[in-house]
């Protein structure tokens, strides 16, 4: 039996792991996108070709020669930001179709793809001989290779996406060991951005980091550099603001506070509230919640899915639901830590930041914790270039446990 | 660091899977309180009070001209829409019955909402047809007939094309500015256009409570409920008065006519002809008027004003003169002599005058426009001075009026020559021609009038611009259009006065005699290009008083002949209506030999070397 378990390569958990979710997001999307004639509404037709073509990708990518895999991270990266930069160009001309590239009969989102080449690429640098994580020229290389995409990304404009760069950039780092006053360099400038409107914050805010900085480093010029720089941010980011035209600072507020904007986002968060709420500790039941039956909720098959899991599930599939991911996530960290490779780990630590960046601001997005970015929830929202990279992703992870003992 | 030591790493999956598990908590404590500590609050009002978004459609600004006059005014119009969730495939056929809109139509429009929201499928649609689904409403459910404005234009109003169109939304523009929802109303062209989002206002927003079955119950006390914001109304510098009379001079003719107040660059008058009449592009379209206005092979749908280039004929002698004063290669004395024609290599080119002007001297050659003075001047001035100073008054681009497509036109260099005939492909009679206004040159009436604006004065200008005020409902407010004093640099003061004498003098028994009020001293200059395609284009342009002017004036007659001519005493009539708000009549007088030759549509140019055949350039973006 392992034999040829091993031969297949295949990975029995992970592989129930993704089934079970998957299998679970068909239904909410065939809930949700039914229309009440009887037969199957097309988009659960196309959602789940996408779901069966996903699995057989998952199982071939984890066929793939490992070797040959690590040796590809920079021609895929290579081709993402290619493709990245077509679709900027194309966007500009075209139809705003900015964040689609259409290949013949096929639309690709290459956004989706460079998330996954930008980490594989990423785990490659920090895992070859030469690179360390407490020099700043091996972080700047690192961050410059997440910067590329992210900026291409956030040009789009998809700031949801782009913050995917981000998000991705902070656990690989701890897993590379970067210490904590490096991750304390790294971030504090957004903070810095989003205080600098408020002057007594600006000013407690400067005296905190002088303090920490001081209390972490002897290096004087590194004090006043921290010092200067964010002096810097935090003077020019009101600049910055004033400059925008009024309808541009409307779509930077609406975008931090959904609330403001009772035309489109604010409607959907209270849609999605009343739909949750409505569910109960049980659920109204498969296809009998009223909310989402009723379509009184906005994007319900894609962005706003797991609102109906939630009223005709309940708390009850909701917990099932975040169980699945989570298992899945510990799977995921346990696979980082066991594996040989380097490379494998890092990589794997990437795949799972995107899966728990994606999961989290997706699902607080339903309860109102987050605020509306478009950010799809993987496995179950409708979309099929989307659920294709996921499962991309999870046949990368499927090569990587079984291949996890080579070096 | 090639390889991290396991230990390390089960210390880090330990932090990171701590991390995840307590973002996982918070999730579930976000469940928790929707959904079993305040779960009956929802419970209710999903079950019973659902919330609904009703849309209140805004008003749309009106437009109006300097005295107050509406122009473009609001009518309410009905329109016939359906909610995607009631409709059943029996009223689908139906509603398409009535609306002539095919099913398939209906279905497409559908696909991009579920739900509630009713989806417009017909717009302006007739009392007959409002009947027709009313009385069938208890059959059919899910149609609905709501009201809608559409603009009505007083019986009065033409110019469409600084009105522009509004239309629906299409989806390029939605994904442009998400600002836009489908089925929105949106400004397509002119004023309407550039000035959307002032004159559209904002759509109000009501939450209610309604029941599953979508009856509205009530009011839902919503923080996020919004009153909606009247468009502003948009006053514009026109004076209709003088557009509309102006417009009558223009029957049966093409051509165009920009009038400008210098003082601040506010437009006057702005007229295109052919044009068409707004109302068949207000409300419901019919596709046969739009194919054959599309069609039309006079192009009623471009503004010429703005979006045609034309050569300027000897219009453009003017900053000939200017560049060749100005960088001290003539004196005003400077004088050559015309005996009609003009040899350069083995050519021989006549001057429009073939009996020959005698002796010249600047203020003369303007006077009585003569092509030889100006072939020589040319000559000395050369391509790349000449290019700059064209640039200088602001040829080759965009004047930057408040409407949309406008064209830069095109000026010549060196670079453009060397590009189209290769570095030694061309020849200094290339130069002579552009000299007078000919050539490659392509300037916009528009631009024209913004020149003869920066003459009347005497150097300084505001861009041209349609707008005044808006005024603003909410608060009530007026905010005024902004405009900047710009300079052409560098040009002396005796520059101008010896220029503007001429061009006065062009006025008082030169070729421009026929453009003059009486009573009212004023500078101008005709001009007369020539077309291969026909009669030669007549151009004149002036402003008026000579001391303090107060308006400044750009016309075109295509194919009309000699610009003193045709075109000067159109202008005339416009600046007589100005002035004294009627045109003065005048005793018709015998012809004298000097008006006859006048008559003769002065060939002042020559096709040398072929003048391209650029006529209609449409809707030019960057060239």
């Amino acid at each position: 039996m392992a034999s040829w378990t091993r031969l297949l390569k295949i990975d029995w958990l992970l592989l129930s792991l993704v089934t079970a979710l998957l299998s679970f997001g068909l239904i909410a999307v065939y809930s949700a996108t039914h229309t009440g004639e009887g037969d199957f509404s097309s988009h659960f037709s196309k959602q789940m070709s996408a779901a069966l073509l996903g699995l057989l990708l998952m199982l071939l990518t984890a066929r793939v020669p490992f070797r040959f895999l690590s040796g590809l991270s920079w021609i895929a990266y290579a081709l993402s930001i290619l493709l990245l930069i077509l679709v900027d160009l194309f966007g500009v001309r075209g139809f705003g179709a900015e964040r689609w590239l259409a290949l013949g009969p096929i639309k690709i989102q290459p956004s989706e793809f460079a998330k996954i080449s930008t980490v594989m690429a990423v785990a490659q640098y920090l895992s070859q001989r030469g690179s360390d994580i407490k020099k700043w020229k091996s972080v700047a290389i690192a961050g410059a290779i997440l910067f590329v995409p992210f900026a291409l990304v956030i040009k789009q404009p998809d700031l949801g996406t782009a913050l995917v760069f981000i998000a991705v950039s902070i656990p690989m780092l701890i897993w590379a060991g970067a210490s904590w006053f490096f991750m304390f360099v790294l971030l504090s400038p957004a903070i810095t951005m989003l205080i600098s409107f408020k002057l007594v914050l600006f000013v407690l805010w400067i005296s905190l980091i002088l303090l920490l900085t001081i209390f972490s480093t002897r290096r004087t010029w590194l004090v006043v550099a921290m010092l200067l720089l964010h002096i810097g941010v935090g003077s020019v980011t009101p600049m910055a603001w004033n400059k925008l035209h009024p309808y541009q600072q409307k779509r930077i507020t609406t975008f931090l506070n959904p609330e403001q904007d009772p035309r489109g986002s604010g409607y959907q968060i209270i849609q999605s509230q009343v739909a949750i709420g409505s569910g109960g500790f049980w659920g109204k039941g498969f296809m009998n919640g009223t909310q989402s039956q009723l379509k009184f909720l906005p994007a319900q098959h894609t962005d706003f899915i797991f609102s109906v899991v939630a009223e005709e599930w309940g708390l009850f599939g909701v917990t099932l639901a975040l169980i699945l991911f989570f298992g899945l996530i510990l799977y995921l960290l346990d696979l980082a830590t066991d594996v040989r490779s380097s490379f494998s780990s890092f990589a794997l630590i990437g795949l799972t930041s995107i899966l728990i960046f994606h999961v989290f601001i997706n699902i607080a997005m339903t309860i109102g914790f987050a605020p509306v970015t478009g950010l799809p929830l993987p496995f179950f929202s409708y979309g099929r270039s989307f659920l294709i990279s996921i499962m991309l992703m999870m046949g990368l992870v499927m090569n990587f446990s079984a291949n996890q003992f080579e070096l | 660091m090639a390889y991290i030591e396991r230990n390390q790493r089960s210390g880090r999956r330990a932090l990171l899977a701590i991390i995840t598990g307590l973002l996982f908590l918070f999730l579930i404590y976000g469940f928790i309180r929707l959904q079993i500590l305040e779960r009956d609050k929802y419970t209710e009002r999903s079950l019973n009070n659902s919330v609904r978004k009703i849309e209140k459609l805004p008003v749309r600004g009106l437009i109006l001209d300097r005295d107050g006059d509406i122009l473009v005014d609001n009518r309410p119009a009905f329109v016939i829409a359906v909610v995607p969730r009631e409709i059943t495939p029996e009223a689908i056929e139906f509603a398409a019955r009535v609306s002539a809109v095919s099913v398939a139509e209906i279905k497409a429009k559908m696909k991009a909402e579920f739900g509630f929201h009713p989806i417009v499928i017909a717009r302006d649609v007739t009392y007959e047809q409002v009947v027709a689904i009313e009385e069938n409403s208890l059959d059919y459910p899910g149609l609905l007939v709501r009201v809608e404005s559409k603009r009505y234009y007083p019986e009065e109003i033409f110019s469409p094309h600084i009105f522009g169109t509004i239309g629906e939304v299409t989806e390029a523009e939605i994904k442009e500015n998400s600002f836009y929802q489908s089925g929105d109303l949106i400004g397509k062209n002119g004023l309407e256009k550039v000035y959307d989002t002032e004159l559209r206002g904002e759509q109000g927003i009501q939450f209610k409570r309604v029941n599953a079955s979508g009856k509205i119950l009530g009011d839902f006390d919503s923080p996020l409920n919004t009153s909606g914001k009247h468009g502003s109304d948009l006053f514009l510098a026109l004076d209709y008065d003088l557009q509309a009379f102006a417009e009558s001079l223009f029957v049966d003719r093409l051509g165009s006519l920009v009038a400008i107040d210098p003082r601040d660059g506010s437009v006057l008058a702005m007229v295109t002809k052919p044009d068409y009449d707004p109302r068949l592009l207000a409300g419901q379209i019919r596709p046969e008027i739009w194919q054959s206005l599309l069609n039309d092979k006079t192009h009623p749908l471009y503004n010429r004003s703005i979006q045609n280039g034309y050569p300027p004929g000897s219009t453009y002698k003017i900053v000939a003169a200017i560049a060749a004063l100005q960088e001290k290669l003539i004196t005003p004395a400077w004088s050559a002599t015309c005996p009609g024609y003009f040899q350069l290599g083995r050519r021989t080119i006549h001057c429009w005058n073939l009996k020959g002007h005698g002796t010249l001297d600047l203020q003369g050659a303007i006077k009585n426009s003569c092509n030889v003075y100006f072939f020589k001047l040319g000559l000395k001035i050369g391509l790349d001075t000449w290019a700059k100073y064209s640039q200088l008054f602001g040829f080759g681009s965009r004047t930057g009026i408040d409407l949309p497509n406008e064209s830069k036109g095109l000026v010549p260099t060196r670079e453009y020559y060397n590009r189209r005939y290769g570095v030694n492909g061309w020849t200094s009679g290339h130069l002579a021609n552009l000299a007078i206004g000919q050539g490659e040159l392509l300037t916009t009436p528009l631009q024209i009038a913004q020149f003869v604006t920066i003459l009347a004065n005497r150097g300084f200008y505001y861009s041209p611009h349609l707008t005044d005020h808006f005024y603003e409902y909410d608060p009530p407010q007026i905010i005024d259009y902004q405009t900047e004093r710009m300079e052409v640099p560098g040009i002396d003061a005796d520059v101008y006065e010896v220029v503007l004498e001429g061009m006065r003098q062009v006025m008082a028994g030169g070729t421009g005699r026929q453009g003059k009020v009486e009573g009212i001293e004023m500078a101008g200059k005709t001009g007369t290009a020539q077309n291969p395609h026909g009669k030669s284009h007549a151009w004149f342009m002036a402003f008026a008083p000579f001391v303090n002017p107060e308006i400044a004036i750009a016309v075109i007659l295509e194919n009309s002949g000699g610009g003193g001519a045709n075109a000067a005493p159109l202008a005339r009539k416009v600046l007589e209506k100005h002035f004294f708000g009627h045109e003065i009549i005048k005793p018709v007088f015998i012809k004298s030999g000097l008006d006859s030759l006048i008559d003769q549509a002065e060939p002042e140019a020559f096709p040398f070397p072929e003048i391209q055949p650029i006529q209609i350039v449409p809707n030019i973006g960057d060239n």
